[in-house]
Order: structure tokens, then sequence, then C-alpha cells
């Protein structure tokens, strides 16, 4: 009982997530091609949280929703390290309460969203949302990728990293986890999608529009993603959710 | 084993009602009802199997498996089933002095452990993907490969566990099968079994066949498997010592305090390193020894990524060279080998005396770049 409430005092001090960002309307050129047809894409505006979700308020999540506790999610969600990393199902490690939530499942991560009125963002939503962020930030091709490749050399200790809950525009979208996406299995799978030679080793030039740094950054998040399950679980695999427009 | 094995006349019987050509070898034996033999080498292995298991044991496993530069003796006659295990994970290493990074290895070393089997034997092979653990590699563990205690007794590379969770694969040149079953990416978590035959005699690279490879693999995810031959070479009584050597390239920038993998460099072909056994000075630090009048025998493997080598012996000449280790390949009297990526020799060469034997990637960009190592011999040994 005491824990529980001192991770509720935590609460008050971490607040909620801020308000979701409204993602304007507009056209977007991945640079994977999913549909070699598809070169473009047009996207409808939809709202966006502004930063990953947060320990403090998964905590909230679970105690208001006890099958996604760890002691009670049902064991085809999750592959067995659900939310390993508390101390117990009713407490979040010590000075993560601002850090990305990590080692949740895709369910469970749209478990979260649902119970938020909300739901995981599309791929194209969350891509299309980066090279929004990524001309809002100014940040070069160069910078990007380096950021990317960075995060990849050491991502615990990226995704260790506080987050702050105030923002007012998109924020960490690259230097802190990985993050789920409603239709993560594009490609590279082995579902009734599946590209057969993209599986195999160096096989990526043709899904490419450019052969750049940005491009390849890009293409290893998409692969990155693409390998996981929907039940897998790591220490750098978070997520954000997204809300249509009313 | 031998509850394993089927007469292969049964298999042939089979092949033959199919109305195939029915050539096999009464001594090859199968085990799984899928495998058929062509001039004497099995293919048709059963599917991979993707699993999640509780596994806390030894990362590498195999009684048969090393770290560079040492091989493993074949003591046992014919060909053998072996169980081996090589566990995927970070690991951050040291490749340079005062430079390290957080690789991502099979078995904890940049490059991973060597396996050695005979032609015709069968690997059955379990690989967990343990990025999302702490992995120590650094001290000794019942039941690990020989590879543990050669780590133990070699700190150069300086390991400390790392975790950097991340989907990965494993592709053995030295299996012939279907890449998109047996070579698939595994998630964090995860476990892949598969098996694969030796079907040829060689020095075959294995390497993370996961997007991007160029990157997997430059993150240091390669090893060298030796297939010695069913026959064995014309000259293994003359041999006096055996090595083996993988050259690899590194692209590594700094960043903060760190270093870390340089993508530009990478798909420019311009490294930061070109190593010996994954570490500037590796061969240098422990040089390889010998005597003078020896015949040394050296499986070199260059794992790239991206570039060539070609291997040199200051001071000696190849007496005989084995294109990619297989015997019916066969060279004399080289003084350098030219090898692209993920290609291989079995080179031999007379110690001539007393001395020390420079090893170098005549390519002088890349042996300044680390790709050089040395052989130390002592006084001449009557034999």
């Amino acid at each position: 009982m005491t824990k529980w409430l001192s991770a509720m005092s935590l609460l008050v001090i971490a607040g909620a997530n801020a308000d979701p960002v409204i993602i304007p309307a507009g056209e977007y050129k991945p640079a994977v091609l999913l549909d070699e047809s598809v070169d473009s894409v047009v996207m409808p505006a939809f709202k966006l949280d502004p930063t990953p979700v947060i320990y403090a308020d998964y905590l909230v999540f679970t105690q208001a929703n006890k099958n996604w506790r760890r002691d009670n999610i049902a064991a085809v969600f999750h592959d067995g390290n659900y939310l390993s990393d508390w101390p117990s199902a009713d407490t979040i490690p010590a000075k993560r309460a601002d850090s990305a939530i990590t080692q949740v499942s895709w369910f469970a991560a749209r478990a979260y969203c649902s119970a938020q009125g909300g739901r995981l963002p599309t791929l194209d939503e969350w891509e299309y949302a980066s090279n929004y962020y990524l001309q809002q930030q100014g940040l070069s091709d160069k910078a990007y990728a380096q950021l990317l490749f960075g995060r990849h050399s050491n991502p615990t200790a990226y995704a260790k990293q506080s987050i702050g809950h105030d923002a007012e525009q998109l924020m960490h979208m690259h230097d802190r986890v990985n993050e789920w996406v409603e239709d993560f299995q594009l490609l590279l799978t082995n579902g009734d999608d599946t590209d057969l030679l993209a599986g195999s080793c160096g096989d990526s030039a043709r899904f490419l529009t450019d052969y750049g740094d940005a491009s390849y950054a890009t293409f290893f998040r998409y692969q990155t993603r693409s390998n996981y399950r929907a039940q897998s679980t790591t220490s750098t695999l978070g997520f954000r959710c997204a809300y249509d427009m009313e | 084993m031998k509850n394993f094995v089927k007469n292969a006349v049964a298999s042939a019987l089979l092949v033959s009602i199919a109305g195939l050509p029915a050539i096999v070898d009464a001594n090859v034996p199968l085990k799984h009802d899928s495998e058929y033999v062509i001039d004497g080498k099995i293919y048709g292995m059963p599917k991979a199997r993707i699993y999640r298991e509780d596994y806390n044991g030894p990362a590498v496993v195999g009684d048969y498996v090393t770290m560079v530069p040492y091989l493993a003796e074949l003591d046992y006659e014919g060909n053998k089933e072996h169980e081996v295990r090589m566990d995927v994970f970070s690991q951050k290493v040291e490749v340079a002095p005062g430079v390290s990074y957080n690789a991502w290895t099979f078995g904890g070393s940049v490059p991973g452990p060597v396996l050695h089997v005979r032609e015709g034997d069968r690997v059955v092979f379990k690989m967990k993907n343990r990025s999302t653990e702490e992995v120590v590699i650094t001290k000794p563990f019942k039941g690990a490969a020989p590879y543990y205690s050669q780590v133990a007794q070699n700190q150069l590379q300086k390991h400390e566990p790392v975790i950097a969770p991340m989907p990965h694969s494993m592709d053995f040149h030295s299996g012939t099968v279907a890449a998109n079953d047996k070579w698939a990416t595994i998630a964090p978590g995860e476990t892949i079994e598969f098996e694969w035959i030796a079907n040829y005699a060689g020095t075959y690279m294995y390497h993370c066949g996961t997007s991007s490879v160029l990157m997997h693999t430059a993150m240091g995810q390669y090893g060298a498997v030796v297939v010695s031959p069913k026959e064995g070479y014309p000259t293994d009584e003359d041999v006096d010592q055996e090595f083996v050597i993988v050259q690899s390239e590194l692209y590594l920038a700094e960043m903060d305090d760190s270093f870390i993998y340089d993508h530009t460099a990478a798909l420019a072909r311009d490294p930061s390193h070109v190593v010996f056994n994954g570490h500037v000075s590796a061969l240098s630090e422990n040089p390889l020894k010998s005597n003078a009048g020896d015949r040394v025998r050296i499986h070199f493997l260059n794992a790239g990524p991206s570039g060539t080598s070609s291997f040199h012996v200051i001071g000696a000449i190849f007496d005989r060279v084995w294109a990619e280790g297989d015997p019916r390949n066969t060279w004399y009297g080289m003084q350098t080998v030219l090898l692209g990526a993920s290609s291989s020799a079995t080179v031999e060469f007379i110690v001539p005396e007393e001395g020390v034997y420079k090893l170098v990637d005549h390519e002088f960009a890349d042996a300044e770049r680390g790709a050089a190592g040395a052989l130390y011999a002592g006084p001449r040994k009557i034999k």
C-alpha cells in the first residue's frame, strides 16, 4: 500500500502526458517505397502525442486496467518480459517516472492508446510526422542519420533519458526509443505481405528512393521495426498514441 | 547419433521410385525424411524452428568451437553430429588502443568463434537473440565451448556486456539451405534452431544477414567455419601449426566520448580500422608462434564487409594455397593471395629461419590502418 501511495504521489509530480499536437495535412515522399508505384502519399491531418508515453502514465493505465498489469496480462499478449524491469506489478523502476515506457508489446501499446481514446499511429502517420519533425527542428540529413546510428550504438542509454511533459510540439521522435506503429510488419516479414527477397542480405537498394545517409537510417528503422513480433518487448521499444481529428 | 542414421540405400530406393537419379553414397548418414543425396552431399534439411526458451546457459557451446586464432583438433574418425550454440548479443569491445564500440556479436567477440568440423558433418545449430540481456563471456562457464576459456585468457578486446535490443539472423556460408528459412531474422528473446551439412570442404564466413547487412556485419557479426576435407589436405602429416585469421574492416567515428558506426564511411568503403582477428594489435600482442623449418597452415578469411585483402607473409612464400580451402583448388608458390569480401584461402608456408615474420594485407592502405600482425619463429627443432 505504501508503495502504491508513493507511486501515486510520483504521478502527481509527473503529471499526465502533454496534449496531443496536430500534424497538419500534407503530402510526403517516403524514403522507403513499400509500393513501387506509390512515391508520394497524401496525408490527412491527425493528432499525435508530442512525446513517447512515459512510465508514470503507463502505471496509471495498469492501475485502471487490471488485465494489463504484469501479473495479470494474458500470455499471448507478450513474450514473457512484459514490464520485466518493474520491481513489482505496482512499482515502476526508480527514477524512470518520466522516461519512455519500454518492455511493452504491440498488444499492450494498442490497449493503452485505446484507453486514451486514441490508437497507435499507422506507419505512414509516424513517418510523415517524422518528416514534419525533422523540418520543424531544422535537422540536416547528416545530423538525423548520425542521431539514429548513434542511438543504435548505445540504445539503452538513450532510452533511459527523461522526457519533458509540457511539450507543445513534437519531441523525441529519434532520440529516445523505437516506437510501435499499428502496421509495423509491412515488409521483410513472414506474413502474407512477405517480400522474400527483401529478407535476404544486401537487398535494400530497390526500396530506397536515394542512397543518402538519411534514407539508410530511415530504412534501418523500417527494417528493425518490421522484425519484431507483436509480442516482442525490449528495453528500447516504446510508443506514442495517435488520434483522429474530431 | 546412430539412432538417427538411416540407410542411404533406402533413400536411394525412394529416389529411384520418384524417378530421379539414384546416385548416393552409402556411407552418408541421413536423418530426416526430407533429406536426399546428390553426389554424396546431403540436401533437404527440415524447416528451421523459431521459439522462445528460458536459457541462461553459456552463450557459446560446442566441443570444436574456439576463439581466433585457435582451431580445435578433430579428435574423431569419420563424421559427427555437432550441437553448436552461438547466441547473439551486444558487447563493448576494444579494436584499437583507446577505441572501443558497442559491437553486435555472435558469442561476444569480434570476430565471433571459430567452428571446426569435417566435410560431411552435420551441425545442429541454436542461436538465441539475447540482445536484451547483459551476457558475460569473460568468466568460465560449465558446459561452455573452449572458446570461453580462451576469451578469459585473452582480454585484449576488454569485453563488457551491453544491452542493445535488435533483430538478428545467422547466415552460414558453409551451409547449403534455403536462406529465407534457415537464415531467418529473429526478434530479441527468440531462439532459432536449424541444421546444415558441411557438404563442401573449406573455410567459410558466417555473418548476420539482417538488413542493413552492411551495418550488421560492420558492427561485428561475422566469423569463420573451417570445414576440413574428408580425405584431408595432402600435407596434413607435415603441418606443425594451424591457425585461423579473419580480416575485417571497421567503420567507426568518434561521437562524444565513444565510437559509433559510421554508415557514410561504410558506404564509401573508407574504414577507420582494418584488423586481423578483431584488433589492430591482435597478432602483435599475441603473435603466432612457430620454429624455423615448420610448415605453418593458416586458414585466412576476408570477412569484409566490403574490402579486398591481399594477404602476404613478409619473408615467406606460400608453398601451397587452396582457394576457399577446398583441396581441389591448389595453387603453388604464391607471394600474395587476393581475396574478395567473404572469400578465403588455406595457405601454407615453410618458416625459413628464426626470426619475425610480419603478416600483412599488402594493400598498404589497409595494413597501415591495422591489417598487420606477426609470426615469431624460434630456432629449428629436429623432429
